[in-house]
């Protein structure tokens, strides 16, 4: 491919750069055989020249070849480094796309370590007892406990990544029902693992628990005392459940209903507790110097915040198990799936805002 | 079977005020308290069996605990109007021997915690037991078996 052809390329390739300075570096290019341009298209142009062997000094074989054949045939030659041209920049232009794609993946995957890493350092924070004070309310004191959920629930999350990845499988594969059930039942249980596990998190520090520190961001802001809600579940649930049979329908509307209607007597018991704690803190004259009566008055009732947070689980426990009674193993799995899914794609969604309000700042 | 649910009620403190007689005041919303005096630990054995006969559904609170607020609610919620009895904390041991001789409790987690619930004159059990029917469907028919919801 004769290189004196491209000095028609630049406006066309380097699509995004200023005309001016296009020329500037090409003229650079053309003079000094330097390549001041980023770097995929660099690579491209580079391997592409390097393939020709007789273009071993671009400065001084291209012009004079030019106007050699220019001489001889002028139309055809012409007419031939157009078409070059065009194939030249059609492949510039898929090879451009793959970058930015490769990049957008880089950042995706970047996004998710640093969500990891933020993670990991405020487990280690915890543990290393106050390194950093500032933002995180509970440095400065070591709670085994708390340090220890956070490890669980770091691996939980891991294994659910997977069980779901592999009941996608299962679930598109030739599998029998029957077999299809005990997928359904490992992954309810593994649900039911970690409703056990926030409890004895919930006895070391019921405060942290429902503070979602634990948790993305995202789950953070659609959670119900410390977890999903349980008739909001069932909505997301519904459509990927299809197609059901009447009565299961109804079976599930009802259930829907109740779930509402023990999520608000919980809702307001919590209330009231909100309310009781407010009082009693507030009691006797506020600006007198010791107040430990009523501190000591509030932190009897805070036990009740750990029942609070059990019964939370235990009616999303309760309603998982009813909802897999009312359905067939295949739509119980493919429930299961889409409620994976689901809290992925929040946790996904928490490592993007966070990276965009990284950016941003 | 559809379940209809009860307009909205109006939050209200349902703790009646101190009154250092032995008290039984039926009131509107069947919140009963009884207050201890020298003589009266026959008076509540008394009491609180016939209480648990005489109503289809009796909560036993401890005074003031959100929990025992959490039952009252979602009875209230299914159209279920519940008696329930605040117990105080000096009362508090009694009353747990009193409704184990009764029936209360099933020996599982030990001791008898409260709130805990009758229903047909007949030990129910916990919160953790009415979340539990109440998502199955059974604890609906049981109220409406126990004459407590008409619906």
């Amino acid at each position: 491919m004769n290189s004196a052809s491209t000095q028609f390329i630049p406006t066309r390739r380097m699509g995004l750069y200023e005309p001016t300075s296009q020329m500037g570096m090409w003229n650079d290019y053309r003079e000094n055989n330097f390549m001041d341009i980023p770097p995929p298209v660099i690579l491209d142009v580079n391997s592409r020249f390097d393939n020709q062997s007789e273009d071993t000094s671009h400065g001084t074989v291209g012009p004079s070849n030019k106007y050699d054949q220019e001489a001889s045939k002028p139309v055809d030659k012409v007419l031939r480094r157009l078409a070059q041209n065009r194939e030249a920049a059609r492949k510039c232009r898929q090879r451009k796309k793959a970058y930015v794609q490769q990049l957008e993946n880089s950042k995706l995957r970047l996004m998710q370590l640093e969500q990891e890493l933020e993670r990991v350092r405020q487990q280690g924070l915890y543990i290393g007892g106050g390194l950093d004070t500032g933002q995180l309310g509970y440095c400065g004191t070591t709670n085994p406990g708390i340090a220890a959920f956070e490890m669980a629930y770091g691996q939980w999350v891991e294994q659910q990544n997977k069980k779901n990845a592999d009941l996608r499988d299962a679930l598109y594969s030739d599998i029998r029902d029957v077999e299809l059930s005990s997928f359904v039942e490992d992954g309810m249980k593994h649900y039911f693992d970690l409703f056990a596990m926030k409890e004895t998190a919930a006895r070391a520090d019921v405060f942290y628990l429902m503070s979602g520190m634990w948790r993305t961001s995202a789950e953070h802001f659609l959670s119900w005392i410390g977890g999903f809600r349980p008739s909001e579940l069932l909505k997301v649930l519904m459509p990927h459940l299809e197609p059901l049979a009447e009565q299961q329908r109804l079976e599930l509307s009802n259930l829907r209903q109740s779930c509402q209607q023990a999520e608000d007597a919980l809702s307001q018991g919590l209330e009231k507790l909100h309310q009781f704690l407010s009082d009693t803190v507030a009691a006797g004259q506020l600006g007198e110097g010791p107040y430990l009566p009523q501190i000591r008055a509030a932190m009897d009732k805070l036990d009740d915040m750990v029942r609070f947070v059990g019964q939370a689980d235990h009616l999303r426990k309760e309603t998982l198990m009813q909802i897999s009674r009312n359905l067939t193993p295949r739509q119980a799995a493919r429930g299961l799936l889409a409620l994976g899914e689901y809290f992925q794609r929040l946790r996904d969604l928490s490592s993007l805002w966070a990276s965009s309000r990284r950016e941003s700042a | 079977m559809c379940k209809t649910r009860q307009e909205p009620i109006p939050y209200r403190n349902l703790l009646l005020q101190e009154n250092p007689q032995t008290i039984m005041n039926p009131n509107p919303d069947n919140v009963k308290r009884i207050k201890e005096n020298a003589s009266s630990l026959y008076d509540i054995a008394g009491d609180l069996k016939n209480m648990v006969k005489d109503n289809a559904v009796i909560v036993f609170g401890k005074d003031g605990c959100c929990m025992s607020y959490v039952v009252k609610r979602l009875l209230q919620g299914l159209g279920v109007n519940p008696t329930v009895y605040e117990v105080d904390e000096e009362d508090e041991n009694d009353v747990v021997i009193e409704l184990e001789g009764i029936g209360a409790g099933d020996g599982k987690e030990g001791r008898m915690q409260f709130p805990t619930v009758f229903i047909g004159g007949r030990w129910f059990g916990g919160l953790e037991r009415i979340m539990a029917t109440h998502i199955t469907g059974e604890l609906t028919t049981l109220l409406k078996q126990a004459g407590a919801l008409w619906l």
